[in-house]
């Protein structure tokens, strides 16, 4: 019997122990009514029951003193602790042992399917026996799970043809109407693994039901179809951020990042998203602008730098530092006044990687104004990078000696190689 | 009339009982909460590949602040553990609160600091920060260690917070040895907070007593041998597993553990750092960044992980022990009283409905009302005025109840972390539930009836830890 039947079991029994008692008393109440129906016709038969009730309530009041009700209370509760103490530790030893059972089994059975796997995949003479022996094993639900997970483990790490030779044993073995089933399973968890088998195998049969997960409100289950889309779809992967109604969290834009790079997806032209409605999606786009240095987005960069949003406009900053924007620069330098401090540290940044010497009377003015530390280092650094007519401000800016601001410290904080 | 009188009488002569009663509902619905909070959460992160933020560029830059004081034993070890954390992007600055010892020479030796001309700004007030030293050496760049006048705590923790850069800061104790993922879990509900930004993250802190541990990482996990520690593990376990996850789930958390804990660090400095004035303030800061973030109109989460991500040595002598737990009373008291407009105040939501009234009541209270119990009980034994038969049905009931509420907690873990490996070691921890009731909690709740008279008396020492230095046990 498994653990999660004797579990059921035992909470069937509680729940039987349950309505054990209630019964009882219902049955004491009952006979109590039904006595004094009939105590008018037969008093000495109805006496008994009530005789009872009242010869257990005086019983516990002699004993304990106090009322009968509170002492019952107290058994009932004395008793289910006890039965819960007893059934919970039953459970944790039968857990225990299953724990252990299923992961010797699931040892050898992985170890002996990997060992099948292999012979299919790479010994020619060995292939249709291991076939044989695969498709005997692929009789039982848990056994298929399994063959699934080591193919798609396998496949993680293959590429090309054996990939596709793994694929056509998946087929084969019939293993795609079991993910198929997952996928459009009524439980969120069972349809997470059924669109990362569909995905790990390409296979597009379910595409519409991963679709309809895509603005799921089950942050897990939206993810793994976005992931599920970028896979499956063609030519564009990320076309699933048109569709996208709920906001792109950064884990979920972290985790399609990472997958494009480990699978060497193709890039589309990440811009086609600055107008989403979307802001996350606009953000993401910004982050992935950046991340492969697409630079013709000159236009439009300038154009999110009035975006109502502080976040947009934020990443838009950080863009322009990471792709060396030159001519977003004015601009910057007219926004920075009203911007919120995170922007203003951005767009400091962003004058620190694309150093202009023509802007130095702007860093300097920020450094004289600003009271925030990180404001200040930013706007220093940025001064060092413009190279020698920065370094020359700074020193003599060291030499000066200002009752305004104690310049020395600063510099030297920016200047000191050991800070990295 | 009479039935009025009879029905107070009722409940005077019960209260006891009314409030053993309620106390243990009220554990009996966390328990049910946790279960079910559990659950979701596990199965939810079954499918979670923490892989991919590993080495991601696009994850938040974090700032890993770990004050120290007269740690020259295990500073060298735990620095080690704290810059080979899984995660790309984060520095750890390392505070020494005015050693006595020689810790600083030791941490300048090993990792080849020098002093550096580092520019920080007082946002928080803290002690003299006397120098900031960063390494020669590249491979240790992620290190940042600053040396101030000894301030305790608090104040270490504000002079890394006014030191430090990054958005998000996790506070931990030098002295515990973090879970190699543990960045990797705590920052996962920021990434992933999407209306309501979230604030605060904290995890399970696991004891280290009798696990061996080399090179600052837990390589076998033993449950302690020492009944003083075993109870704690014990202790522990019902908190994290099945309070916290609780009142996690009810938005009501008042606390995220000292030894570990993530917070956005904008919001902690603009509700002004922590605390200097108490001796417990990670419950401190808690609440106030909640009433910081409520008083100013903002939306915000404050996350608990089920996830055991650190692990720390507890007390193992009765002295060390009685110091802690006075410690922690006099936190709560403080906590409690500074923060006293929370109080059933509709305005802070669940916090104020819910988790203060519960701390005050439960957390605070229920140790003197079970003392006042105990003085009323030894009263009637020496006049002789006991009602033996039903003291021992109320004995029976409240320790029946709260060893099955323990073994509950076992079997939480069992069937969610399965950290202890030995079947002995489980069954030991099922033998100590049954022990705790008779001998360890009596001894916890006089502890905090002495930290109630310490806090009365002004008697606010922050009381030494006297650890034994992991791998020592």
């Amino acid at each position: 019997m498994s653990l999660r039947n004797t579990y059921q079991g035992l909470l069937l029994g509680l729940l039987l122990l349950t309505l054990g008692v209630i019964n009882g008393h219902a049955q004491m109440v009952n006979d109590s009514i039904q006595s004094d129906t009939i105590m008018v016709d037969t008093p000495q038969a109805e006496e008994e029951p009530a005789n009872a009730i009242s010869t257990y309530a005086q019983g516990l009041m002699d004993r304990f003193d106090t009322s009968p009700l509170l002492v019952t209370i107290l058994y009932i509760v004395i008793f289910y602790s006890i039965v819960t103490m007893t059934a919970l530790l039953i459970i944790i030893l039968l857990n225990r042992r299953r724990l252990e059972r299923e992961e010797k089994v699931k040892g050898f059975l992985l170890e002996k399917y990997q060992n099948l796997l292999m012979d299919y995949l790479f010994e020619e003479e060995k292939k249709e026996d291991a076939y044989r022996e695969l498709e005997w094993v692929a009789h039982s639900r848990l056994n298929r799970q399994i063959l699934i997970d080591q193919m798609i483990d396998l496949s993680v790490n293959l590429k090309g043809e054996i990939k596709e030779v793994i694929q056509g044993l998946y087929l084969r073995l019939g293993l795609k109407r079991d993910s198929l089933e997952k996928a459009y399973s009524r439980k969120w968890h069972q349809n997470v693994k059924g669109f990362r088998e569909l995905a790990y195998m390409d296979i597009r049969d379910a595409n519409e039901q991963i679709i309809k997960s895509l603005n799921s409100s089950n942050s897990i289950l939206r993810m793994e179809a976005q992931i599920a889309m970028v896979r499956l779809s063609d030519g564009n992967p990320y076309e699933f951020l048109d569709l996208l109604e709920k906001p792109l969290s950064l884990w979920e834009q972290v985790t399609l990042h990472e997958m494009q790079i480990q699978h060497n997806l193709e890039v589309p032209d990440f811009k086609q998203w600055f107008s989403s409605e979307n802001i996350t999606v606009v953000m993401f786009a910004l982050e992935m602008v950046a991340w492969y240095k697409q630079r013709g987005v000159g236009k439009e960069i300038l154009e999110l730098f009035e975006h109502e949003n502080e976040m947009v406009r934020n990443k838009s900053y950080k863009v322009c530092g990471e792709i060396g924007l030159k001519m977003a620069l004015p601009a910057m330098v007219g926004k920075y006044p009203d911007e919120i401090f995170k922007n203003k540290l951005e767009i400091l940044i962003a004058f620190t990687k694309v150093p202009e010497e023509k802007y130095l009377k702007f860093l300097k003015n920020v450094l004289d104004t600003e009271e925030d530390v990180q404001l200040q280092i930013e706007a220093t650094k940025a001064m060092e990078n413009t190279g020698e007519p920065g370094i020359s401000m700074l020193i003599k800016l060291m030499k000066s000696k200002s009752e305004y601001k104690n310049y020395q410290i600063i510099i030297r904080h920016v200047l000191d190689g050991r800070i990295y | 009339m009479d039935r009025a009188y009879e029905i107070l009488k009722f409940f005077v002569l019960n209260a006891v009982f009314i409030i053993t009663a309620l106390i243990f509902t009220t554990y009996l619905v966390l328990t049910i909460f946790s279960a079910v909070t559990l659950r979701k959460y596990l199965r939810k992160n079954s499918y979670v590949d923490y892989n991919s933020i590993v080495a991601s560029p696009l994850a938040p830059s974090l700032s890993v602040i770990a004050p120290a004081f007269n740690e020259s034993e295990t500073i060298i070890d735990n620095i080690r553990t704290l810059l080979s954390l899984y995660y790309n992007n984060y520095e750890v600055v390392v505070i020494n609160d005015g050693s006595t010892d020689d810790s600083l020479e030791k941490i300048i030796e090993a990792y080849e600091l020098e002093k550096v001309n580092y520019y920080f700004d007082y946002r928080l007030p803290c002690k003299r920060i006397r120098g900031v030293y960063k390494s020669k050496n590249r491979s240790f760049k992620k290190l940042t260690v600053i040396d101030k006048s000894n301030g305790g705590k608090a104040d270490s923790l504000n002079a890394g917070l006014n030191v430090c850069r990054n958005e998000l800061v996790v506070s931990i104790d030098a002295d515990s040895i973090m879970e190699s993922d543990a960045l990797l879990k705590l920052v996962k509900p920021f990434m992933e907070a999407k209306e309501k930004p979230v604030i605060g993250a904290g995890g399970v802190i696991r004891i280290a007593n009798s696990c061996e541990i080399a090179d600052g990482h837990i390589q076998k996990i033993n449950l302690p041998k020492k009944f003083l520690p075993r109870a704690q593990v014990m202790e522990y376990t019902r908190a994290f597993l099945m309070g916290r996850m609780a009142w996690s789930e009810l938005d009501g958390l008042l606390l995220i553990s000292g030894a570990l804990g993530m917070f956005d660090r904008e919001i902690v400095i603009k509700a002004g750092g922590y605390s200097t004035n108490t001796v417990g303030e990670d419950m401190e800061l808690v609440v106030r960044i909640r009433r910081y973030m409520t008083d100013n109109g903002l939306d915000y989460d404050v996350v608990y992980i089920p996830d055991p991500l650190c692990w720390t040595e507890v007390p193992s002598s009765i002295k060390v022990l009685a110091r802690q737990r006075s410690r922690w009373t006099r936190g709560t008291m403080e906590t409690l009283y500074t923060h006293r407009g929370l109080f059933f105040n509709g305005k802070y939501g669940k916090l104020g409905i819910l988790g203060y009234p519960y701390w005050l009541a439960f957390e605070y209270l229920a140790p003197i009302v079970e003392f006042l119990g105990i003085c009323w009980f030894v009263y009637l034994v020496i006049t002789s005025s006991l009602n033996w038969p039903f003291f021992l049905l109320l004995f029976g009931f409240v320790y029946f109840f709260a060893v099955s509420l323990s073994i509950w907690s076992v079997l939480f873990e069992e069937i969610t972390f399965h950290k202890y490996e030995k079947r002995r070691d489980v069954l030991r921890l099922v033998g100590t539930a049954f022990l705790e009731p008779l001998f360890y909690h009596p001894m916890v709740m006089l502890m905090t009836i002495k930290g109630n008279i310490d806090k009365i008396l002004a008697r606010n020492k922050w009381g030494k830890m006297e650890r034994k230095g992991f791998g020592k046990n």
